[in-house]
Parts: structure tokens; C-alpha cells; sequence
């Protein structure tokens, strides 16, 4: 080591050439680490894990903690006012086979939920359509868009004040048109049903819209173009090319609103809360009133795990969906996805 | 469209599906606009002009709709006499607390759950959006026992922390898309330069700040537009416009003039929030799934 020589000169060479280049070293000037995994450094995982765990410790807090709870209390009969709960061997889970309302209330939410998904996504798909690439888009969606925002509690008080019998004007509407009777559209249990439907297309349509919007937005020109050389009209373009390449996006659509049925019941509560005669009275309303009507603690929690089972393999499927890669290089516009 | 460029020759079956198609739209139109429209009205109207309707079949009458003589008493009467300064303040404070506490705790988890790779990575991403799609109702009873056993109930903290269960996982969920868009080696550059894991984080921030700004929107939307948590969790002393609003509907005495007011009052702000953020709406919406 010709440096070595240099600086300690000649004839001296117990000095270790270490402790020569730290002597050499100035100080006050960073310290840099040769070695070579020093430049690439694997990252820290310790890092990362502290950076997530306020929010995971905060999430098992409401999550996991209030489900065991759950599943503790559908086990028992929840004393009320400090009686203590009582095992009751799975009683409050055998009982769905005999109770009528348990067995209506998924019937109704499912006829609902499938009434409102064809109304939204047939409303919404012709109107994407329409609007798609016309010189209004931009403001025609706009306006759309704008009973999205409201707070479905709102909307559920203005819509029972328009289906009022006596001073409502969708009521005076109606028996103008002579498609209703006397009775008012929620007082009716045949026609209720079709008054939430009409509040849940009203409030929804538009999100099928825009999201179909987006979808057609990435239906390929050169497609469209080759078939319509090859003579198709309009209609057979639509349903030949651009139907399956929104297809993916429709599904999500159709999935999300139908959670969102399942989890927001603030409208049905104000307009109906279940009735006339149990004829709206799908599953969440059930499982509010038997909670917080009644006070049937258990028996609510057991409710709550079959609504809770159903939604959780919904949403399996939803993240599978978004999971897809063939669906993923479509939706997010890049390769790696 | 290719169509466009098409030369279109106006034949009868194409004169007569332009005028459906705007006929169409122009229903679609007044059925959207037409509730907002009876509320904004009616929150301006006597209650004597407002429960004036037509005879059945008159549809001369439907004029009624707009002939009244404007009152803002309803409106006086929601904030001097009702206290619905307080009730806007606390959905105010509530739903961008709750914002801001889940963009600040969301970020930095979406950061460490996009950067980092772990076995089961992919089960506690899905565990973590399944406590949003949770159904509300199915666990009020618990998280109520447990807001209770902390004092929380009836308090500002208490309802932005209820905000803060839907929109944490939200957050975590949407930020994660925006971090995975931003290349890793822009923080090795910065690491290279001297940087430290945070301040090299503080360098991408303002890669992601468009859509987090947005997203802040988003989740005052949803904290500001809830009713069931307000009505439960903020029972007693923290009140939001919507439970305040349901408070009016008394079994005797519905005072409709002051509901439609309060309604004016909750959906106008989110009105203009929508315009602002419309471009960010649908993957806002769709978890994520969808991008425009």
C-alpha cells in the first residue's frame, strides 16, 4: 500500500492501515460506509410496521373486539338491566327456521335490492350511452350527480314529504297520471316496495352512470371502428363491443349498491321503518328493531352475524374482482398493475 | 366517436331516436332536479302555501308549485330559535375531524402498506376494507357499549371517532392506489442524498397531495352526510344537521317548513363539494376500483 508508506512514513509499519484512514478522516464531515449493502439497504421493516400500527390497533378496536362481542352475545340471552346472560344452546340461531320475519326480511331485501339494481343499471347504462362524448357531458353530469350528495336521511324526509297523501306533490302527481288509488304510495303494503325502489333509483342512478361513463371512456376506437366497417349499427356495436368491455365495471357497480343496501337503511327507517303490515320490512330494519325496539340483544346479534356472513363473502368476491388482472390492466390504465 | 366522423344522413328512424333521446333526457332531468327543487321551494314558503295542492287531474294547477309569497322564517326560526348554529358547527368539526384524523393515521399506513411486503399482506388488506363494508347496523351494539365504557358518548372526540371507523379504512384503501402510482426510486434518490425514511416520505407528499386533497372532500362528505352514528354515538350533546333534522319529525306536529330548511341547509354545501371534486367522485365511490 503505496499510501500507507506515504503517511507514516518509512521503517514504521506496526501502524494498521484502519487506523490510518480514520486519523485522516476530518471531522465534522459525514461519515460514509463503504460497505457495499450500505448503498442498498433492504428497507427497514421495522420502520413500516410502526408506521401502520396506530391505524391497525385502531381498527382491531372497532372491528375484532366488537365481533367477538358479537358472537358472544348471540350465544345467550342478553339479560336486560343488569340481569346477568344465560347460555340458551343456540337458540337464538335455531329459531330462524320458525321465524317468519327473519325469513320475509331476506326475501324482501333481496327483492328490493334486485328491483333496484335493474331500474339503476338499466337507467343508468341508457344514460351513460347518451351522454357519453355529447357536447353537454360535462354539465349534464354535474346535474346528475347531485342527489348523490345528499344525506339519505334528507332525502328519505323530502320524499315522505312529496309521497304525502294529503299534500304531497308526487302523491297529486300519481292519481293525476290515474296509476294510484286513494291510499298514499307508502300507506299501500303492495305499493310501498316500489316507493323505496323509486328513492334508491332516484339517490343511486347517477353512480351507475359515472361509473359506466368511465368505463365506455376505455372501449377501443379501432374495435368500434372494425365492426362498424364490417356493417354493425349502434345497437349491435354496443352489445357486441362496448357491453363486454364495461361488463367488468357494471359488475363492481351492481355489488357495491348492493352492500350499500345492506348497510344503509337510513331512508327506509324515515319512510316506512318496516311497514304498513311488515311488507318493507327487509332484514337491516328487522335487525334495528329487534336491537333497538325490542331490545332482544342476542337475538339481534345472531341477526347481525347471518347479515354480516352474507356481506363479508360479497365483498370477497368484490376484492377479487378488483384483483382480476385482466380486468386490472383495463380499469387502472397501466401494465404492472 | 369513429360514428362522428361518419357522415350521418338525418333518415326518419334517426329524426325520430334524436327527439326520444333528448325527450329522455329531459324527463331524466326534471325527475332528478324535481325533489331538490319542492324542497328548496317549500323551505321558502308558508306552510299554508306549501300544503296547497292542485285537484287530482289539474294540471293547470301544478302552477301552485310556484306561486307563493317568500318567507325566510323557517330558516330564522332553525337558527334563532332551534340551535342549528351548534348542530352546523358540530357536523363541521365532526366530519373534518374525522378527515383529518384518517388522511393523517390512512397515509401513513398506505404508505408502509405500499412499500412493504410481508406473508398475509393481502389478508389483513382485505380484513381492513371489510371493516367498512361491515353493515353499520350489526354493530352498533357493540361499539356503543364500547363508546360508553369510554365516555365518549354525546362528545365531539366520541363522533369523529365513530367517523373515523368508516373512513380509516377508506383512507387506507384509497391512498395505497395513489402510493403505488408513485416510484420507489424517487425516495431511493432522496435516500442517496442524505434523506431519512420520513423526510424521503415528505418528498413524494406533494406527488399524492392532489388526490388526498380531494380525498379529505370525500370523507367530510360521508362523516357530514351519516345519521346512524349521529343519532346513537353523538346522542345528547353532539348533534349533526341530519339528527337534528329528524328531531323535527314529531309524531303530532311533522314542522315541514323547518324540515325542508334544514334539509336546504345540510345538502347545499355537499352540492358544491361534489362540483369541486366531481373528476375524483367515481374512484372516491368505488373504493378505488374505478378510475376515470
Amino acid at each position: 500500500m503505496t499510501d500507507q508508506a506515504i503517511n507514516t512514513g518509512a521503517g514504521r509499519p506496526a501502524v494498521s492501515p484502519q487506523a490510518v484512514v480514520d486519523a485522516a478522516r476530518p471531522t465534522g464531515v459525514r461519515q460514509i460506509d463503504y460497505r457495499p449493502d450500505a448503498f442498498n439497504p433492504a428497507p427497514s421493516r421495522r420502520f413500516y410496521f410502526l408506521m401502520m400500527t396506530p391505524s391497525i390497533v385502531l381498527l382491531a378496536g372497532i372491528s375484532i373486539y366488537p365481533f367477538i362481542w358479537l358472537i358472544y352475545m348471540s350465544l345467550h340471552t342478553v339479560g336486560e338491566a343488569g340481569q346477568p346472560d344465560v347460555w340458551n344452546d343456540f337458540k337464538n340461531f335455531t329459531r330462524f327456521a320458525t321465524d317468519g320475519k327473519f325469513q320475509n326480511g331476506w326475501l324482501l331485501l333481496i327483492k328490493y335490492s334486485a328491483m333496484c339494481m335493474v331500474l339503476e343499471v338499466g337507467l343508468g347504462v341508457l344514460l351513460a350511452v347518451i351522454l357519453n362524448r355529447s357536447k353537454l357531458e360535462k354539465f349534464l353530469v354535474t346535474i346528475i350527480l347531485m342527489p348523490m350528495m345528499m344525506a339519505p336521511i334528507i332525502a328519505g324526509l323530502v320524499w315522505l314529504f312529496l309521497y304525502n297523501g294529503a299534500f304531497g306533490w308526487y302523491h297529486w302527481l300519481l292519481q293525476s297520471i290515474g296509476i294510484l288509488g286513494p291510499t298514499s304510495v307508502l300507506g299501500d303494503s303492495d305499493i310501498a316496495m316500489f316507493g323505496l325502489v323509486a328513492v334508491d333509483v332516484w339517490q343511486w342512478t347517477p353512480l351507475i352512470t359515472l361509473i359506466t361513463l368511465a368505463g365506455l371512456k376505455r372501449v377501443p376506437q379501432d374495435q368500434l371502428e372494425a365492426n362498424m366497417v364490417d356493417g354493425a349499427g349502434p345497437l349491435r356495436n354496443f352489445i357486441s363491443v362496448a357491453l363486454p368491455n364495461i361488463y367488468p365495471f357494471l359488475l363492481i357497480a351492481v355489488l357495491l349498491r348492493f352492500m350499500d343496501n345492506f348497510r344503509f337503511i337510513d331512508a327506509i327507517l324515515i319512510l316506512t321503518g318496516g311497514g304498513p303490515a311488515d311488507a318493507t320490512n327487509m332484514l337491516p330494519v328487522y335487525l334495528f328493531d329487534v336491537s333497538f325496539q325490542y331490545f332482544k340483544l342476542g337475538r339481534g346479534a345472531a341477526v347481525a352475524l347471518t347479515l354480516l356472513l352474507v356481506t363479508i363473502v360479497l365483498g370477497m368476491v368484490l376484492v377479487k374482482l378488483f384483483e382480476d388482472p385482466r380486468r386490472k390492466i383495463k380499469v387502472h390504465g397501466r401494465e404492472e398493475g | 366517436m369513429a360514428s362522428r366522423e361518419i357522415a350521418q344522413y338525418p333518415t326518419a328512424t334517426r329524426r325520430v331516436l334524436g327527439v326520444a333521446t333528448i325527450l329522455f333526457v329531459a324527463f331524466y332531468l326534471i325527475w332528478t332536479l324535481l325533489p331538490l327543487l319542492i324542497m328548496f321551494l317549500s323551505s321558502f314558503k308558508d306552510l299554508l302555501d306549501a300544503f296547497q295542492l292542485p285537484a287530482t287531474g289539474d294540471w293547470g294547477g301544478a302552477a301552485l308549485l310556484f306561486t307563493f309569497e317568500p318567507t325566510t322564517k323557517h330558516y330564522q326560526n332553525l337558527f334563532l330559535d332551534l340551535n342549528f348554529g351548534t348542530y352546523l358547527g358540530n357536523s363541521l368539526i365532526a366530519s373534518l375531524g374525522s378527515a383529518l384524523v384518517s388522511v393523517v393515521l390512512g397515509s401513513t399506513a398506505a404508505y408502509a402498506l405500499s412499500r412493504l411486503d410481508f406473508r398475509g399482506k393481502n389478508d389483513l388488506f382485505f380484513w381492513i376494507i371489510s371493516t367498512r363494508m361491515a353493515p353499520v347496523v350489526a354493530v352498533l351494539v357493540p361499539l356503543y357499549a364500547i363508546f360508553r365504557s369510554l365516555d365518549l358518548i354525546g362528545t365531539l372526540p366520541g363522533l369523529i371517532l365513530a367517523y373515523t371507523t368508516f373512513n380509516l379504512p377508506f383512507a387506507i384503501w384509497i391512498l395505497k392506489g395513489f402510493f403505488d402510482n408513485v416510484p420507489y426510486a424517487i425516495e431511493e434518490a432522496a435516500m442517496c442524498d442524505g434523506s431519512t425514511r420520513l423526510q424521503a416520505l415528505r418528498m413524494i407528499m406533494p406527488l399524492v397531495a392532489p388526490g388526498i386533497g380531494a380525498f379529505i372532500v370525500l370523507c367530510v362528505l360521508f362523516g357530514w352526510n351519516d345519521y346512524l352514528f349521529s343519532s346513537i354515538i353523538g346522542s345528547g350533546g353532539a348533534k349533526t344537521l341530519p339528527a337534528a333534522t329528524i328531531a323535527l319529525v314529531q309524531p303530532q306536529n311533522i314542522q315541514w317548513g323547518s324540515i325542508m330548511a334544514a334539509g336546504a341547509v345540510t345538502t347545499v354545501p355537499m352540492l358544491f363539494l361534489g362540483v369541486l371534486i366531481r373528476r375524483y367522485l367515481v374512484a372516491g365511490l368505488t373504493m378505488g376500483a374505478v378510475r376515470e
